[in-house]
């Protein structure tokens, strides 16, 4: 069913069944309102979802600090900000993923219930939440899967032809069969957009929908959206990518430190004074980089492979340089900083420090070399929950106060003290448990701990993803003084304003190679994204 | 004692929040650090008024006496479960390093030799013993479950194939180190105490110590910080396993025979005392003193069961309740300060 067939339903309403829900096999009939029984009774002018003052407190860090917000019916509605702006809480509270917020959430004008949640808003996550051995059709239909003729079955052609129905209206071709094991993140995202739009939601929330597509497959999601809108449902579309935002969206707002600081129609907007509203300042204050000359090259790659994950990766860092190394998700960054770091080695290639080959088996030997890698997910491989952030702080550098085995506390907390003050810890952080901390203080433990080990080069995957501004600025200040002091750093990041404002160098890889270089003076936006995408698809090579 | 690990590192939320949400995080704050502590005091009151023969001097040495050996299991246990692991072997290693202890022990062996033979051979074993289980655990190839199940029917089969019978008629200075007493107390509770004293200094005060905290709280975090892993794991089955062959001593010398069915069911013991201490199975959270009281709870509820007359059975239907319940008091906390 394409966008030309959307209004068949319009004058020939299906019989609504008792649960409100549209018969199987008609994806919205007339518009999702027209299977709502209760839509006579509501003004259809009046907005789709209303917040009004909506707070919501973790522990640490205030994510929403009162935001009021109407979503119309069959608007897009783009909702941009940065990094820890209170843009996912906002979601999550509209999925009725989480509760316990202050404030009220209005859906069609009552108070927002998990049921009613459930029943008319689809929230499409960048985290993939498909079941990898499912097929394509059981992933989109997951959880209303047709039943079949005997209680417990369900009916196999019949959920294909309504994935397809889904698949027709975002104008792709899946094979319905294949495993989603099997596909590519591009084709996994596009499944995941699917399975939302099959629950034929009346709000359809996109969450960086394109962080892995294409420029072709963004492209039919785009009208997609359009066709969408046309239906009358209401898409609240979250990215970072702001010249998409302003293609699409009807209106825009903007979040910033967990408060709504400005919303208007998308065309009184430029890209310019978007970043200016999220970051709330200029960006060339917000980002700290002292110019200076780079010395000596540190750390030189030299043909690094590693089946699978990347092919013949060489580069070379200096003394009191960033290097920024930018690339969409998958093209293999962080399995680089990784085989590096000896966290998974690399199986051909050579890695030289000082100029002198070094064989990096495991993150000790690396450690041992003046290397320190910030991992990308915090939780997983960067901290240890259940110890204390100071303990966190010098789990990596314990060899330098013990004697033998006996540790010296006194020598440990005299160093905990200085790294911390160093990376702007409060005191108060440092006894508690590291997992109960905010993501930002988190982070800035992380980095303290490695600074202990005073490291010569310093790789940095993410380092402010889900932290705050405030967090974020100072981590940017803190690598403006780390090399000036002649350390060489590696910045991988999936925020262009990031790599554009703290490297002196980008890298770009693409699909597991290295393909571009650029100089701080030659790096755009637009440079780097036309050479992370790749230009073979957006010929069309791909099948879908 | 030592000063203890976790005793800074508590839940408490960054920022401030509502009053009732304070006190009652407070209050689970309490219950789940010293919930065991306010159950033994419990349990020894009950059965004080309950019982007038738990009431005396004499049987409260006794319980500490009876504790020292399931005691010294559990340190050697806590280890193994602060990386998040399990030993399941500790009853047939006992029985094993008993069987090695016993031989030199018995009187028509004796000379001056087996003395020390007699103390060391077990001792060897034990950490023999321990290091396979350490070794397969390290290597990844298997599951800690998987591997100290199968030592544990292996171990016990070496003992029995070993020697069926009974090694009784052990030595008069061998019998002294579990029945005899130095200044009116056993010589068991010393030798616990001081294997107390001994694990929370390693635990608290060394960097190995650090290491077993951290390895067990997040085992990626710790090699990404360069802590080797696979060491840390092995090492902690070598102590588990050194630990039993000195309570294996210690029991020998108590009961007077050594024999290949000793220690049957003393893995369930020693992770009760663990968990009823209040440590997590999931690694990183637990201490020594902790366990020292889980180990006490078990022996106060045996003996005062005992002397109420408490059927067997019942006894074992009660303490696996009360395993039960620890755990998921540990699950419900862990729900809670998530």
């Amino acid at each position: 069913m394409g966008s030309g067939q959307k209004g068949e339903g319009m004058t020939d309403l299906p019989p609504a069944p008792p649960d409100g829900r549209a018969p199987s096999g008609v994806l919205y009939p007339g518009g999702p309102e027209g299977h709502q029984p209760s839509s006579v009774l509501i003004d259809q002018t009046a907005p789709l979802i209303t917040l009004r003052d909506v707070r919501m407190q973790f522990p640490g860090v205030l994510a929403l600090a009162g935001v009021s917000l109407d979503v119309a019916r069959g608007e897009v509605l783009a909702l941009v900000g940065e990094n820890g702006a209170g843009k996912s809480t906002l979601v999550s509270i509209l999925a009725g993923l989480v509760s316990g917020y202050d404030g009220e959430v209005l859906l069609d004008g009552s108070p927002i219930t998990a049921g009613s949640a459930k029943e008319s808003i689809a929230l499409v996550q960048q985290e993939l939440s498909l079941v990898p051995e499912f097929s394509v059709a059981e992933n989109i239909m997951l959880g209303q899967l047709p039943h079949g003729r005997l209680p417990g079955l369900y009916d196999r052609r019949k959920m294909d032809a309504e994935a397809q129905r889904v698949l027709d209206i975002l104008g792709v071709d899946l094979p319905l069969r294949r495993p989603v094991r099997r596909l590519s993140p591009a084709q996994s995202q596009i499944v995941e957009i699917a399975k939302g739009l099959a629950r034929q939601p009346r709000l359809l929330i996109l969450d960086e929908p394109t962080s892995s597509l294409t420029t072709v497959e963004a492209e039919k999601l785009f009208s997609a959206i359009s066709a969408l809108r046309e239906c009358g449902v209401a898409v609240l579309y979250i990215s970072h990518k702001l010249d998409e935002v302003l293609a699409i969206a009807d209106r825009v707002a903007v979040l910033r430190d967990g408060r709504k600081v400005t919303e208007g129609p998308s065309v009184e907007w430029t890209e310019e004074r978007l970043i200016r509203a999220m970051v709330g300042r200029d960006l060339s204050q917000f980002y700290r980089r002292t110019p200076h000359t780079p010395g000596n090259v540190v750390l030189e790659v030299k043909a690094l492979r590693a089946p699978g994950r990347f092919e013949d990766v060489s580069f070379v860092l200096r003394e009191g340089e960033v290097v920024g190394m930018a690339g969409l998700v998958g093209a293999g960054r962080t399995e680089v900083a990784e085989a590096i770091f000896g966290l998974s080695p690399a199986r051909d290639g050579e890695i030289l420090l000082n100029g002198a080959p070094v064989r990096v088996k495991s993150p000790r030997t690396a450690i041992a070399h003046g290397m320190a890698l910030v991992t990308e997910d915090r939780r997983q491989s960067g901290i240890v929950g259940s110890m204390a952030t100071s303990r966190n702080v010098s789990l990596a550098s314990l060899v330098a106060f013990s004697r033998g085995q006996l540790l010296r506390r006194s020598v440990e907390s005299a160093e905990i003290s200085r790294v911390a003050s160093r990376v702007n810890l409060a005191r108060h952080t440092l006894d508690r448990a590291i997992g109960t901390l905010s993501g930002g203080n988190q982070q800035k433990a992380v980095i303290a701990k490695w600074l202990m080990r005073t490291p010569k080069v310093l790789i940095l995957d993410e380092p402010t993803r889900g932290i705050d501004v405030g967090a974020k600025s100072e981590i940017y200040r803190l690598v403006d003084e780390l090399t000036a002091a002649g350390m060489a750093v590696l910045l991988i990041s999936s925020e262009m304003p990031e790599i554009l404002g703290m490297s002196d160098r980008v890298l770009v890889m693409r699909k597991g190679r290295l393909v571009a270089e650029f100089s701080r003076e030659d790096a755009t936006e637009e440079s780097l994204m036309a050479a992370a995408s790749d230009a073979s698809t957006r010929n069309g090579e791909r099948s879908w | 004692m030592v000063t203890t690990e976790e005793e800074a590192v508590r839940a408490v939320p960054e920022a401030d929040v509502t009053p009732r949400g304070r006190q009652l995080r407070t209050a689970t704050t309490i219950a789940r650090d010293y919930g065991m502590h306010l159950a033994l005091v419990a349990l020894i009151v009950i059965f004080a008024i309950a019982s007038p023969d738990f009431r005396t001097v004499e049987n409260l040495l006794n319980i500490l006496n009876q504790v020292a050996v399931v005691g010294i299991v559990s340190v050697g246990m806590t280890f193994v479960i602060l990386t998040a692991g399990i030993d399941l072997s500790v009853g047939s290693l006992l029985a094993l390093t008993s069987l090695s202890s016993g031989v030199f022990a018995a009187t028509q062996t004796s000379t001056t030799g087996t003395v020390l033979l007699a103390l060391a051979v077990p001792l060897i074993v034990g950490l023999v013993g321990g290091m396979i289980n350490g070794a397969i655990v390290a290597s990844r190839l298997a599951t800690p479950l998987i591997v100290t199940l199968g030592t544990l029917t292996a171990f016990r089969g070496m003992a029995v194939q070993y020697r069926v019978n009974p090694i009784h008629n052990l030595q008069d200075w061998y019998r002294e180190i579990g029945s005899g007493r130095t200044a009116g107390i056993p010589n068991g509770i010393y030798i616990f105490i001081a294997i107390i004293l001994v694990a929370s200094l390693v635990l608290n005060r060394t960097r190995f110590g650090r290491e077993v905290y951290a390895v067990g709280g997040n085992e990626q975090a710790s090699r990404a910080a360069g802590i080797n892993v696979a060491r840390v794991k092995f090492a902690v089955y070598a102590i588990s396993g050194l630990c039993v062959a000195v309570a294996a001593i210690i029991n020998t010398s108590r009961i007077g025979a050594a024999q290949a069915i000793a220690g049957q069911g003393l893995e369930l013991q020693a992770i009760a005392a663990v968990v009823i201490g209040g440590a997590s199975l999931f690694g990183g959270r637990g201490k020594i003193s902790n366990t020292v009281i889980g180990t006490l709870i078990l022996g106060v509820l045996f003996n005062g069961l005992v002397l109420l007359n408490v059927s067997s059975p019942i006894q074992n239907i009660i303490i696996g309740a009360l395993v039960v319940a620890a755990v998921s008091l540990d699950g419900f906390f862990r729900r809670r300060s998530a």
